[in-house]
């Protein structure tokens, strides 16, 4: 049984690798469930032990892939403070942002053998509640488009920019228009807590979507 | 009854979004299925009459008698409340009919209703069908007793079937197999594929056989390497492949069957190993496509060799055939030739106890083609000769250049190559010994 603190260099590394895992799957979840693409195009794959919808597209996947292998070195050193899913409608406008709030407790000691079971009863809970969101979110219009943000610290974006993660793969400054919403309302889905992460879901849903 | 269990349900739907399954529900409140889905229909039916603002949607499960591909089958599946009379119609007799699950988003599709019931399932692992309204009264838990009698029934049993052990893919033992294998068979590193299936082989026994006499791994081991070198290996994997293949289909169901679900909830939960498993065998079946074109560059790079081998002698063959293209240096090597067969041939005959050996030798020889011109072609032919006549055979060849002043370049460079040649094929020929001459 193994114990990891947060000065062992893997910690950070296990961590970002969990999330990244768990944020692609959920990306993947958001755009099956508000039909950013057909349906058709999704697959039932295994997650958690549970079954989920991933995409087949090799192009957007490999785009999620992209990103998330940028957004890794940001969660091991914990710069990352939110990361955003943003559905855009024809205009470029937000129509829907989801925000994974991410925060890691700084000096922690845990045992890995409970830990992984945990966590993924956890993360398996907050994949439920994404694909019943559409509950509680107006429908999209048709035509969207998705992005996704990161909120991190501006010494972090430096870096970002000087070093290329993937090349011909840069990373930009968000539009005004993309971080902010006009008239938005705010619906919490999902509050997890575990001994190495700490994660809210909410979904900041423009009052009026179809222009 | 009390009408709490209708606030309870309302609250679940309403206030934390949560999708109500009649399972879910009767775990969570401690009731019969079949109570629970009662409630469920209960409530339901009062939110239709109410005709409150919230939309609720509802799944029904359906079962009964239908034709599919033309033979008589029971159907049981979970449908939505829109297809609900669509399949209602297509059997005959539907069976049994009633609430699946209440919520207040449109489901699209299973898995969230498989996810639903998973964790309230797995959290009441060993009581789940307390309230199962499935019983067979013959399937009552072993005693201790029976318990250790079986187990000792398979111990014994295990050595007769240690080598198929090998082949069947067993969840829990796989695993730790492929995590002992990695170490020891980490020094056999070209088939990897292979020699996972031989640890497989190797380890089963190790676990399985507790006092196993330890003559029988060492015989295994010896078959397992003979094994090593076949092609037979790569069976194994497609069989494992295959088996794995055989029991994850039965977990990733859809819920379409719910009274199976438990059963597959149950084996899915208890160990993520299968998990594993897949992707061990995913794994296992990228080895041999490795393993194959490892094979595949070898045999290319050992053709490669024999081609650079075949091109040499070409290359000189072609080089000596544009040589005898120029019919004014034939006049001058023809007497050439003539000269130097001459001296070559005295030696041969005067030695009669020395060391004899036959070489294949460049040798030109002119002819006259179809066209009327004369060709002078190098051929090989064998011809004898013995080491200590090396200096002798460049002397007259060296003799021959003197008589000759007047000659061309072209018939100078003609006349070296054979016995360039000649010094070449030797193995002491020197250089020098065309200067020591003059």
């Amino acid at each position: 049984m193994a114990t990891l603190t947060r000065q062992d260099l893997n910690f950070g590394q296990v961590v970002a690798d969990i999330l990244c895992e768990f944020l692609e799957v959920a990306i993947h979840l958001i755009l099956y469930v508000r039909e950013v693409y057909p349906s058709g195009i999704f697959q039932k794959r295994k997650k958690y032990n549970v079954p989920v919808q991933m995409s087949c597209h090799p192009e957007l996947n490999q785009y999620i892939q992209d990103t998330l292998h940028c957004v890794k070195p940001l969660i091991e050193k914990n710069e990352a403070e939110k990361v955003v899913v943003v559905i855009m409608d024809k205009e470029h406008h937000a129509v829907e942002r989801f925000v994974f709030e991410i925060s890691q407790p700084p000096l922690l000691s845990i045992s890995s053998e409970t830990l992984l079971s945990h966590v993924e009863q956890l993360l398996r809970a907050v994949i439920l509640k994404i694909s019943v969101c559409d509950a509680v979110l107006d429908n999209n219009p048709p035509g969207c488009t998705f992005t996704v943000l990161v909120h991190t610290r501006e010494a972090a974006t430096r870096n970002m920019e000087k070093i290329q993660v993937i090349k011909d793969f840069p990373w930009i400054v968000a539009d005004e228009q993309e971080v902010h919403m006009q008239g938005s309302r705010l619906i919490p889905l999902k509050t997890m807590t575990s001994d190495i992460v700490k994660m809210q879901l909410y979904v900041e849903e423009r009052a009026q979507k179809t222009s | 009854m009390d009408e709490l269990y209708l606030d309870n349900i309302d609250e679940y739907i309403n206030d934390h979004n949560k999708i109500v399954t009649y399972k879910w529900l009767s775990l969570a409140l401690g009731v019969h299925v079949n109570i629970a889905k009662q409630m469920l229909y209960h409530y339901l039916d009062r939110c239709r009459k109410d005709g409150s603002n919230t939309q609720l949607h509802a799944t029904y499960l359906v079962s009964g008698k239908c034709v599919q591909n033309g033979s008589l089958c029971h159907k049981v599946s979970v449908v939505r409340e829109d297809k609900l009379e669509d399949m209602k119609s297509r059997m005959e007799p539907a069976i049994s009919i009633h609430v699946y699950s209440i919520q207040k988003a449109e489901i699209k599709d299973s898995s969230t209703l498989y996810s639903t019931d998973y964790d309230a399932v797995r959290d009441n692992l060993k009581n789940c069908n307390k309230y199962s309204a499935i019983h067979c009264a013959a399937a009552v838990p072993m005693t201790t007793a029976e318990l250790e009698l079986i187990q000792e029934i398979q111990r014994t049993s295990s050595p007769e079937k240690v080598t198929n052990a090998g082949l069947t893919a067993q969840a829990p033992v796989a695993k730790t197999n492929v995590k002992t294998s990695k170490s020891i068979m980490g020094m056999f590193a070209n088939k990897k594929s292979t020699v996972k299936s031989q640890g497989s082989n190797i380890e089963v026994k190790v676990e399985k056989k507790e006092d196993a006499p330890s003559v029988e791994a060492v015989e295994v081991k010896p078959a397992g390497m003979a094994k090593f070198f076949t092609k037979s290996t790569k069976k194994q994997d497609k069989c494992i492949k295959t088996e794995a293949e055989q029991s994850s289909p039965v977990e990733k169901k859809d819920p379409e069957l719910p009274s199976k679900l438990d059963d597959e909830k149950e084996k899915g939960l208890g160990d993520f190993k299968a998990k594993r498993e897949n992707k061990d065998t995913r794994s296992k079946t990228k080895r041999p496509d490795l393993t194959d074109s490892e094979d595949e560059k070898i045999e290319t790079g050992s053709q490669k060799k024999k081609r650079r081998r075949i091109k040499k002698p070409q290359l000189d063959s072609s080089d000596d055939e544009d040589l005898p293209a120029k019919p004014a240096v034939i006049t001058t090597e023809s007497p050439e030739k003539t000269t130097e067969k001459q001296p070559m041939a005295t030696p041969e005959v005067s030695t009669g106890g020395k060391i004899r050996k036959r070489r294949r030798v460049l040798k030109p020889k002119t002819f006259v083609d179809e066209e009327g011109c004369i060709v002078t072609e190098k051929v090989l032919e064998s011809e004898s000769y013995s080491e200590d006549e090396e200096v002798e055979t460049s002397k007259p060849k060296a003799a021959v250049f003197p008589s000759f002043p007047g000659k061309k370049d072209e018939g100078r460079r003609n006349a070296k190559k054979p016995a360039a040649a000649s010094n070449k094929s030797s193995k002491q020929a020197s250089i020098t010994g065309f200067f020591q001459k003059k």
